[in-house]
């Protein structure tokens, strides 16, 4: 899961970051508005975390440009303003949540959990669920008829991102661009380890492998 | 304060009705007096015809009859005379039996009364020397005729004096209110400023009125930019103060602390009360109040974003739905109303199991404003404490059990009432009375 993170202060940002780095998502960073405009309608962005109070241009303001150019991604907004009229602009702009200042880091984390698989059309449960799996998003385990299976972070990071996407082909490209924020080196290779290892780990079945297309999970459900 | 028309009116009466009787009692009066100069130059004429008429008969003086007038012969006729003589008196035959009494001192005296008929005589009293002797005559005419008109004038003057008043009365009131039409004008421009329709006074007042309704919508336009400005200022120190205090939480739960629970736990019971605190006291600072007379909360216009947004917060198991007249407006601040509705349904979302419904209604009184949600519902005992301050009954679900507080502080800001009672569903039903705006 592929984040943005829309914040001007830094240090609630590098908070923020490594939080987020923990609980599995790629976050790429910006300060500027004006920035997020242009960043945000190019990368393909699984949720955005935007504040409003941002220097260059408002959040509303480039939420509302996001949405014109037609972004589609899921947007939380972050603010100290939290007076209801606002909020009402906010989720007018087009946001799909708000979450005002200051928050518990863990009440961020389940709302974007939650407002993620709610794009995904999956329903909020305290696991996730796809082809017999029960992730557990907190303690980053997978249980499996009844069986626990300790996964490593880069396994967990592969496997939500399959079962947020069940039953669709996903090339390695497309993977790489989700799984890995900006500025980390994409090797196609470290993906095929990460494959494998959870192949061994849940069965080969689990994962199939489409020939020049990529990869389909939970496939021999259907 | 009276009213400017009433005090006018009760000026002009009492000027007019002092003035009034005055004049026309001093004319009545004047008119009188000439008329009893007439009157006498006559009575005059009378009694020097009666000294003609004495003369010298066989026993000392008599009263030639062929001279005397014929309505001194004639019972009660209305004409009398007196001789008085130094030992003796006449009396003209008119008398009958009747006295004449006879006036102390030369001269004219116009109230004494005669007679069984009651009348009204003016005497008049002249003394001569005739023949050696001294005589005093004393003439009489019945006045009571003229009086009668007299009275009748007076009664006739009264009622077309007072059908007078009456009309001045009218036109005045006309006048006046004609003259202070822009000041009712700017009355009813102020209530309807009260009950939210309007923003502003019209400007177009004549020259006395100018710098009041100016200083008015001054006043206001200042308050309405104070307001938004102390909002904004509000908003970015709530920002300034609240993005630290979310990197302190953060910090507060950072794996660093994992080996000093304690500490941890002190960090974020002290930030959470900083919070609570903070949020508080802001959305507290934030209400307008009763400040903003022309403000307007449109219903139909409103209510669909609030569900809207509620709806999205909360997840679409929801059905969010409102009861409300069309058309209807509410004569309050747009953001307190949005405040207060906003933490109302948010707390009702929170409890809900599938329905929440908000109805506002308005009562001859004013508003009945209620939340109603199928959720558990409070027990009739704890109802109490919801509302107090500091205490958490939301505490099992999300959030920080401010919303509630921030509710009690905009009605009470409103004058309003708050009951807790039980919904139809089960579950709690929030209901506010607020009073009519005057």
């Amino acid at each position: 899961m592929r984040l943005l993170l829309v914040e001007d202060h830094v240090p609630l940002a590098d908070e923020l970051m490594a939080g987020l780095n923990r609980q599995g998502y790629a976050v790429d960073w910006l300060a500027d508005g004006r920035d997020a405009v242009c960043q945000g309608s190019t990368e393909p962005y699984d949720l955005i975390v935007l504040d409003l109070g941002l220097p260059g241009l408002s959040g509303l303001e480039v939420l509302a440009r996001w949405r014109a150019d037609g972004l589609a991604a899921p947007v939380l907004i972050l603010t100290a303003r939290d007076s209801w009229a606002e909020r009402i602009e906010g989720l007018k702009a087009g946001a799909d949540d708000y979450l005002s200042k200051p928050f518990h880091p863990e009440e961020l984390h389940l709302r974007i959990q939650a407002l993620l698989r709610r794009s995904h059309g999956q329903v909020n449960q305290p696991t996730l669920e796809a082809a017999g799996l029960h992730l557990d998003e907190g303690r980053q385990c997978v249980n499996r008829e009844g069986a626990q299976i300790q996964l490593t972070a880069a396994e967990f990071r592969l496997l939500r991102y399959f079962m947020l996407h069940p039953d669709q082909i996903l090339s390695k490209g497309h993977l790489a661009e989700h799984l890995y924020d900006g500025e980390t080196e994409r090797d196609s290779n470290v993906l095929e380890v990460h494959v494998n290892h959870l192949r061994r780990k849940l069965g080969r079945s689990v994962i199939e492998t489409r020939r020049g297309q990529g990869y389909l999970f939970g496939g021999q459900a259907r | 304060m009276r009213s400017i028309q009433r005090r006018l009116s009760l000026g002009l009466i009492s000027v007019m009705v002092i003035v009034g009787l005055v004049l026309a009692q001093t004319s009545l009066w004047l008119f009188e007096m000439g008329l009893q100069r007439y009157l006498e130059a006559g009575l005059r004429n009378d009694s020097e015809n009666l000294l003609v008429a004495l003369v010298r008969g066989p026993q000392g003086l008599q009263l030639d009859e062929r001279h005397l007038a014929p309505a001194y012969q004639r019972p009660f006729s209305g004409h009398y005379f007196r001789i008085d003589f130094a030992d003796s008196h006449w009396r003209s035959r008119s008398l009958w039996d009747q006295e004449l009494p006879r006036l102390e001192q030369p001269g004219l005296e116009s109230n004494l009364q005669l007679g069984p008929e009651g009348q009204q005589l003016l005497v008049l009293r002249s003394d001569y020397r005739r023949l050696g002797q001294s005589i005093s005559i004393s003439v009489a005419q019945d006045y009571t005729p003229v009086r009668e008109s007299f009275l009748r004038m007076q009664q006739v003057g009264l009622g077309l004096g007072l059908s007078g008043l009456l009309l001045i009365l009218l036109l005045q009131r006309i006048t006046v209110r004609r003259a202070l039409r822009p000041l009712e004008t700017a009355r009813e421009q102020i209530a309807q400023l009260q009950l939210g329709q309007r923003s502003q006074l019209d400007d177009q007042v004549p020259l006395e009125l100018e710098p009041l309704v100016a200083q008015i919508n001054h006043l206001l336009a200042h308050t309405e930019d104070s307001l938004k400005r102390s909002r904004n200022a509000l908003g970015n120190l709530g920002h300034a103060l609240k993005t630290p205090l979310a990197v302190l939480l953060s910090l507060a739960s950072s794996v660093q602390l994992d080996a000093h629970p304690q500490l941890r736990k002190t960090l974020k019971q002290q930030l959470e009360q900083v919070q609570q605190r903070l949020n508080r006291e802001l959305n507290r600072a934030r209400l307008a109040g009763d400040a903003l007379p022309g403000a307007l909360f449109d219903c139909a216009g409103e209510l669909p974003g609030l569900l809207a947004t509620l709806n999205m917060i909360h997840g679409e198991h929801l059905t969010l739905s409102y009861r409300v007249a069309a058309g209807l407006q509410l004569p309050w601040d747009r953001e307190d109303l949005l405040e207060l509705l906003g933490n109302l349904l948010d707390n009702a979302c929170k409890w809900a199991d599938a329905d929440v419904r908000l109805s506002v209604l308005e009562t001859a009184e004013g508003f009945e404003l209620s939340v109603e949600d199928d959720g558990p519902g409070i027990p009739e005992d704890r109802r109490e404490q919801v509302f107090s301050r500091g205490t958490r009954l939301d505490e099992q679900t999300d959030g920080h059990g401010l919303g509630l507080g921030i509710v009690r502080d905009i009605v009470d800001t409103w004058s309003g009432v708050l009951h807790l009672q039980e919904s139809e569903w089960g579950g709690l039903k929030v209901l506010i009375e607020l009073p009519k705006r005057t």
